[in-house]
């Protein structure tokens, strides 16, 4: 690392970026926080939580719900189904795995779009069009890339520990409980991490599989209210859209420490 | 790892392969949806109406309307103009300049040009879409803060620009992902190799091309790999921003695909075009797989 320090020079230029990066938040919370909000971008001459209030009552409110329990379900079940694959695909020597899991993963590059008409079908068979149905279904597309980082990391678990363990009387159980998810923890935060955004941002799949409007996840419902014709209430949708977008990135800062290293695993390795 | 017997694991693999079983089982499911998918490129089954029912067999048709008719080719090129400046132009060299940057840079700003960049990325794809059209438009902050005060008339971006405005959307939404990875890759670089560097007099130029790019090769084919894949097939934020529109200017192969499947309800031509993409794909996929295998 340099130890010279950056010059000021590069100080203004990375301050005037990040001022930049941010500015089209202005427009967001301007309006969120002004209850007469006409969806201008202007200083608000009223101040207060009203719109917040509209936010989280009635439909926006169920919406809410809806996109946590579709966002932890993916993730949970994800990370179960991922970890308990992955440790086997890790240590045993299974021939052509490597080559399997990138196929996998090539596959899943697949649009969505492409392989929606096929699970929409299937799910419609088998009674599956509500939350659980998206909750499957988002674990299968996201199976394949959980798979592959879930591996790398307990590759880089050293199997002298496991050894070790083993000598002093461990059981599997033990040994995958106490040595290898310990040791693999960012990892695993980082792979749920990314599952919950995923799943909480997920739109096309959700719009399909939502019959009713109970069931709508935010991201449906407020592409709906967004298309709207008429008086489009912009107070309400900006803070809606502030709320929407608040757990994604309070599950990040909760996970920021692990995700900087969990980040290094997603590099060479395949 | 050697190839060794690990008696915790051979003593226990019945146990192992019954955690492997959920997985196999949504795996399964995964190559079934898939091959379904494939089938259909070869039949004209609609969204709707009697073709949703009594579908049939038609062959190549699907494939060979891909290039005799209007809309397949354009999308392409769109969709190539909008990967190679939003992905790889736009997301990957400002993150790698970004990590570069920031990596000599004391910790509060590092951490507060982080946070801002993270917003973007971090934040649903519907509301960035909803952010940047009120941000362009008219009465947005664009106009605003610059165009009005230096003298012209308001531009209306979004109808005017549409293919840069979602470029420029897109590179502030995933810069993010390159400026991580990439910083992680720089953490990855001895701190010995580039001191050596500096003590044979390298300039900070030669040390970033000469030596930390060629360290980080690997990664940053990976980060390519990734990247251009994701841009590739990303769909939510256009389809909010513009809908493809206006006209077809901002039609990527991914809007292209919803509009033709579940607009226009032609699911078999929907689905050749899923594949074709998936051709595209594969074929991108290997040639950075090459780069990232093979040593100079």
């Amino acid at each position: 690392m340099d130890n010279t320090g950056p010059s000021r020079l590069t100080a203004i230029a990375l301050t005037f970026m990040a001022v930049i990066w941010v500015s089209p938040f202005s427009w967001l919370i301007l309006n969120a926080f002004n209850p007469l909000s006409t969806g201008q971008l202007e200083i608000p001459r009223a101040f207060g939580f009203d719109n917040f209030g509209l936010a989280v009552s009635g439909n926006a409110g169920r919406q809410f719900l809806n996109s946590f329990i579709i966002a932890a379900g993916t993730a949970t079940l994800s990370v179960v189904v991922g970890i308990s694959a992955a440790y086997p695909l890790s240590r045993l020597r299974i021939p052509g795995r490597n080559a399997f899991l990138w196929t996998l993963v090539l596959l899943r590059m697949l649009p969505s779009a492409g392989v929606l008409v096929p699970l929409y079908f299937a799910a419609q068979r088998s009674g599956l069009l509500n939350q659980l149905g998206v909750i499957i279904a988002l674990t299968i597309l996201n199976l394949p890339f959980t798979l592959l980082l879930l591996k790398n990391f307990f590759d880089t678990v050293p199997i002298e520990l496991e050894e070790a363990a083993y000598v002093e009387g461990a059981t599997l159980l033990q040994i995958v409980t106490k040595i290898v998810l310990p040791m693999s923890r960012a990892g695993i935060a980082v792979v749920w991490f990314f599952s919950f955004t995923g799943a909480w941002n997920e739109f096309l799949l959700p719009l399909i599989f939502a019959r009713v409007q109970d069931a709508f996840p935010m991201s449906v419902g407020l592409y709906a209210a967004f298309g709207q014709q008429g008086a489009i209430n912009y107070g309400f949708l900006t803070a809606f859209s502030i709320l929407y977008a608040a757990p994604a990135i309070a599950v990040y800062f909760l996970l920021r420490r692990n995700m900087n290293t969990g980040f290094a695993g997603v590099g060479v390795k395949g | 790892m050697k190839n060794q017997v690990n008696p915790w694991l051979t003593g226990n693999l019945y146990v192992l392969v019954i955690g492997m079983l959920p997985a196999i089982v949504l795996i399964g499911a995964l190559l079934y949806f898939t091959a379904w998918a494939f089938a259909f490129s070869f039949t004209d089954l609609a969204l709707v109406g009697r073709k949703s029912v009594e579908w049939s067999w038609v062959g190549l048709e699907n494939f060979e309307r891909l290039f005799t008719r209007r809309g397949f080719l354009e999308s392409l090129w769109t969709t190539v103009i909008f990967v190679f400046f939003s992905a790889i132009v736009g997301q990957s060299v400002l993150g790698f300049l970004l990590a570069a940057t920031l990596r000599g840079t004391q910790s509060t700003l590092r951490t507060v040009v982080e946070v801002c960049i993270m917003l973007g990325w971090l934040l649903p794809d519907i509301v960035a879409a909803f952010l940047w059209s009120a941000t362009t438009s008219q009465t947005g902050l664009i106009n605003q803060l610059i165009v009005v005060p230096l003298g012209f008339p308001p531009i209306n971006f979004i109808n005017n620009y549409a293919l840069p405005v979602v470029t420029i959307a897109n590179i502030w939404k995933g810069t993010a992902w390159s400026y991580l990875l990439f910083s992680a890759a720089l953490d990855s670089v001895s701190r010995e190799v580039v001191e050596a560097a500096k003590v044979d007099g390298a300039t900070p130029l030669q040390r970033i091309w000469l030596v930390q790019l060629p360290i980080i090769r690997p990664h940053i084919a990976t980060n390519m790999l990734f990247i251009t894949i994701w841009t590739f097939t990303y769909f939510p934020l256009i389809f909010a921003m513009t809908g493809g529109g206006p006209g077809r200017q901002t039609e990527t192969l991914a809007v292209f695909l919803y509009n033709q499947s579940f607009s226009r309800g032609n699911l078999g031509f929907g689905s050749a075009i899923s594949v074709a993409m998936l051709l595209i794909v594969g074929f991108l996929s290997l040639f950075y797989l090459r780069l990232l295998r093979e040593p100079k």
